[in-house]
């Protein structure tokens, strides 16, 4: 999907495409499967929906496309209000999760197939259609019927079929969901090159982390129909806002910690017999939360001391190939799990039992208030 | 999706007219007859207004079908008659439905075949052949008498053909929704059955079964109901009053002409028993339904 | 292990049942079919083999006597029409019931289960008494006779049709109609473009029941029916199959209907295949799916 630029031309992007979300929320009977989203998506940009199963994904992404109507809010697009606008007038168009390809048409009259509504002329659909799925590497399966195709290959079709009509915004539901492991991967980079190829902005359905953060301009992770935290994958991966973000994207060690002193740049922690220094904007101090990613913590032999060193023993090594597992316990109980590259040394240093010293960078602390 | 409905409701528009015209419309007039009155020349004249209604022949038809009333012989051969039959339809059917659904294997299909072709064999051919090997000097007749079983008349007033046929003519419309039904079963559910303890029999009976209830429950009415409106079969297989059913009642009170007041009054009966029965049913399969969402 | 049991074997006796079940249900029909060949009158003794009840003898074989002759054409006279009627009327009705929410659509639903769930007979009867007694319009518009037997056939036609459809729709499920609206379809469009060509193969497999349906009814064909004209071959068997004087051509049109109602399932049952290949579905499904809608209560 590289040097298209004749293609991608033609389907490039509407200009606009800036979706801004206020307040929407939707129930269903008792169920609140959106709760007061705002949220402000900008033009051109590949964002996300982050969260796990039932937490509001799809139907925030059915409310953008038209499919729902709203019990509150609004949604806008480029400045006006879609609230009105049926799903067939909204230029906004949708890759759904299995594909929705209809299975009574080939893949050259599945992609023409929106632009009859747009009164394109004959020979003019089938022109940008074939392009269309030049674009995403499928010119030779214009004559297949869908079922003929792989699950890769369908979803490209209903990528190009959604593209062809030029759409401010494209959304997708879990695009990858559907497929296996190595062609998600391989999907990944591509979908991601051609957005940038377009231009179009996306919003993206997901609930596999590694993906939203891979793929990413901005990410919304979503928890129970609210909106937790939204920022670059960096600044979510990082400086996860609460608890569950943290939690939901990779292991997070969350230690129960005691804030001594912060004066708005940095503060000093207790955790058990030690303390701490760690760089965080919280201001006050009493109980919290501090979170530390694994492949930040560094397990040195025992002895090694020093600001931001506490002692412990290895519980457990577990080997998953590229690095180690090592799950630290702590003097008060706590057990810390690090991440360590496999460099080759012998394992004996982390065999179970072992004295070390755990080295947490103040950069790698993040305090958050405490849950509840 | 919003305010489309009309496309979706002037759609439904002629369907709706016809089922009113065809079917709300005639259900009144059979009201209107059973509580109108009778002329002079033994016409009914139906009473439409439901301030006149006259619950005479009501009454009458409700007493009848009582012990003690004219038409009780009818009532009784009904009610044992459906109840052999449904009897002998799950211990015929059951096995069948049950080897075709989950033991039958390379061969499944073929069977599925065989015990769909029933289907598209009308029901008056399927008795009609039977008109012919029980008639007296037909093949049952003649193969019975190879073990010295003496000349027996099938085909004049023996409750004993009319079970049989009424079994041979409903069986397949009981097969094919329990064939579903155990069709549909999870086979991992019996696998876990096996891999907890239990053997292939209390499998069955403790895993099998209860799930293929609904379905029984749905055969069990698809064959009931008209079975209550039969009078063909019994016209073609005894021909005789003594094994007269309900159907056989309603047919002559219409069609035979003089009566057709007691007639709808009997059809408004039928439906009176028929519409409690559909009410168990609807009431049993949701309890059904309740027990397996939760 | 005292006993020896092959865990993997089928029980026996299962399969001996299923076979003897196939047998009995088969045979009676195989051997009506087989007496219409029959060279004397009698349908219960063999007589030798011949023709003469199908084309041989001039008067009484059954391409022959008007009587069997009027009753074929009539028959499929009245199966064309109930298909040609109540197809389209099923069709709007299951598409329609199946997305109209609000006022009347639960009355709607429930008329509509109404004919599957009465026995024949009550439908006869309140057909028979509503066109004999009934004297406004349109009812004194319809005499007994062709028209009040197509009605009658139409009406409890419909449901099927509808049930047909509505589980073809149901297996569809919104994501077909919702993927068109995103793309620009107006809900019309999206109806007209979209679910209409899938749901033709549930169309084609309900004229096909409907069409059976219409062959072998008997109740509501008699009721509405006025008099030789207007006889259908299973009347004629109901009429004749008992009576001393009767031939074999009895058999043999009974023979016909059941070779028009199978050349007919099985063409359909192809045309089906056609229709699954090309989506990519499971041809024997659609097949299979006749049969099971036959019952219309699933
Ligand atoms: N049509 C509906 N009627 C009732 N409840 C619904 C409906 N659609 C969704 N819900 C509920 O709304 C909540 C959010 O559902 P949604 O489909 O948006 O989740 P999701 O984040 O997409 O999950 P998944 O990752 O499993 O697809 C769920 O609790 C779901 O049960
Ligand atoms: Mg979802």
């Amino acid at each position: 999907m590289t040097a298209a630029t004749g293609p991608a031309a033609t389907i490039g992007g509407h200009a606009g495409g800036e979706v801004e979300l206020i307040g929407l929320e939707k129930r269903f009977d008792d169920v609140v499967a959106v709760d007061r989203v705002d949220l402000e998506i900008a033009s051109g940009e590949f964002f996300s929906l982050l969260g796990p199963s039932g937490c509001g994904k799809t139907t925030t992404l059915r409310l953008i496309a038209g499919f729902e109507r709203p019990t509150g809010g609004d949604i806008r697009l480029d400045g006006a209000s879609l609230a009105a606008v049926p799903p067939d007038r909204r230029p906004v168009n949708t890759v759904f999760q299995n594909y929705a390809l209809f299975p009574h048409l080939n893949v050259l009259d599945n992609v023409a197939f929106g632009m009859r509504y747009q009164k394109v002329k004959r020979a003019e659909r089938e022109r940008r259609a074939k392009e269309a799925l030049e674009l995403v590497e499928l010119g030779d399966y214009a004559k297949r019927r869908p079922h003929q195709l792989s699950g890769g290959q369908q979803q490209r079709v209903a990528l190009a079929r959604a593209l062809v009509l030029r759409p401010a915004v494209l959304l997708l539901d879990e695009p990858l969901g559907a497929l296996d492991a190595k062609i998600r991967r391989a999907l990944r980079v591509e979908l991601k090159a051609l957005q940038e190829e377009v231009g179009t902005t996306f919003i993206f359905v997901t609930h596999d982390q590694e993906e939203a953060l891979s793929m990413s301009d901005r990410i919304a992770v979503m928890h129970e129909g609210r909106v937790d935290q939204v920022g670059t994958p960096r600044e979510i991966y990082e400086g996860p806002a609460t608890l569950f973000v943290a939690d939901f994207l990779g292991v997070a060690n969350v230690m129960d910690v005691e804030v001594v002193t912060s004066d708005g740049r940095g503060c000093r922690l207790r955790v058990g017999e030690r303390e701490l220094r760690a760089e965080c904007d919280f201001l006050g101090s009493g109980a919290a939360s501090a979170v530390v990613r694994p492949e930040r913590l560094r397990v040195l032999p025992h002895g090694e001391s020093g600001e931001n060193f506490i002692p412990g023993m290895i519980d457990r090594t577990i080997y998953v190939g590229s690095n180690l597992q090592v799950m630290v316990r702590l003097a008060n109980g706590g057990l810390l799990q690090a991440s360590v590259p496999n460099d080759g040394a012998d394992l004996e240093s982390h065999a179970q039992g072992a004295p070390v010293s755990v080295h947490v960078p103040p950069d790698a602390l993040r305090i958050l208030a405490p849950r509840g | 999706m919003r305010n489309e409905g009309g496309i979706w409701r002037t759609l439904s528009i002629p369907g709706v007219v016809w089922l009113v015209l065809f079917v709300v419309v005639p259900a009144y007039a059979v009201v209107a007859v059973a509580m109108g009155q009778i002329d002079s020349l033994l016409q009914p004249v139906p009473q439409w207004n439901p301030i006149d209604w006259n619950v005479g022949f009501v009454k009458e038809a409700f007493t009848s079908v009582l012990p003690g009333g004219t038409y009780w012989p009818a009532t009784r051969n009904t009610i044992v008659f459906v109840a052999v039959t449904v009897v002998l339809c799950f211990a015929i059917g059951y096995p069948v439905a049950y080897y075709v659904a989950r033991k039958a294997g390379r061969s499944k299909g073929l069977l599925l075949l065989l015990i769909f072709l029933p289907f598209w064999v009308s029901y008056l051919m399927r008795m009609l052949a039977w008109i012919g090997l029980l008639a007296p000097d037909g093949y049952v007749n003649v193969v019975l008498g190879w073990f010295g079983i003496g000349h027996t008349e099938w085909l004049s007033g023996n409750p004993y053909s009319v079970i049989a046929a009424l079994t041979y003519g409903y069986i397949p419309y009981f097969i094919l929704p329990v064939y579903a039904g155990l069709d549909r079963i999870d086979q991992r559910l019996l696998e876990a059955s096996r891999d907890l303890g239990a053997s292939a029999a209390r499998t069955f009976l403790r895993v099998t079964l209860p799930l293929s209830w609904p379905s029984i429950l749905a055969g069990s009415v698809l064959i009931v109901l008209p079975m209550f409106g039969d009078y063909y079969t019994n016209d073609l297989i005894s021909g005789s009053p003594h094994t007269n059913m309900l159907g056989n009642s309603v047919n002559l009170l219409v069609q035979g002409g003089s009566q057709k007041n007691l007639g709808a009054a009997l059809v408004l009966v039928l439906m009176t028993i028929l519409a409690i029965g559909m009410l168990y049913y609807l009431w049993e399969t949701r309890r059904q339904q309740e027990k397996l969402a939760s | 292990m005292s006993r020896l049991i092959d865990p993997w074997g089928r029980p026996r006796w299962l399969r001996l049942t299923t076979w003897a079940y196939i047998a009995w249900s088969l045979v009676p029909v195989l051997a009506a079919i087989v007496f219409s060949f029959n060279d004397g009158r009698s349908r219960s003794v063999w007589q030798g083999f011949s023709t003469r009840w199908w084309w041989g003898d001039p008067n009484l074989s059954v391409f022959h006597d008007p009587i069997y002759t009027n009753a074929l054409v009539h028959s499929l006279e009245l199966a064309a029409l109930d298909m040609l009627i109540a197809t389209p009327l099923g069709f709007l009705l299951a598409i329609g019931l199946s997305r109209w929410r609000g006022r009347g659509s639960g009355s709607a639903n429930f008329l509509m289960l109404v004919p599957l769930t009465t026995p024949e007979l009550a439908m006869a009867v309140s057909l028979l008494l509503v066109f004999t007694q009934l004297t406004i319009i349109p009812f004194t518009w319809v005499a007994l006779g062709t028209t009040a037997q197509v009605i009658g056939q139409v009406t409890f036609s419909v449901s099927y049709v509808v049930v047909i459809v509505r589980s073809r729709l149901a297996s569809l499920g919104p994501e077909y109609e919702e993927a068109a609206r995103d793309l620009g379809a107006s809900a019309r469009q999206s109806l007209q473009h979209v679910l209409l060509p899938l749901l033709l193969p549930a169309a084609f497999a309900s004229t096909l029941i409907v069409f059976a349906l219409s062959i072998d009814d008997f109740v509501v064909t008699q009721y509405m029916s006025a008099g030789g004209e207007t006889v259908t071959i299973p009347m004629l068997l109901y009429a004749n199959a008992r009576g001393a004087a009767t031939t074999p051509a009895l058999n043999a049109v009974a023979t016909i209907m059941v070779i028009v109602t199978l050349v007919g399932v099985g063409g359909a049952y192809l045309v089906l295949r056609w229709f699954g290949h090309r989506s990519g579905e499971a041809g024997g499904e659609a097949a299979g799916q006749m049969g099971m809608d036959l019952t219309g209560m699933e």
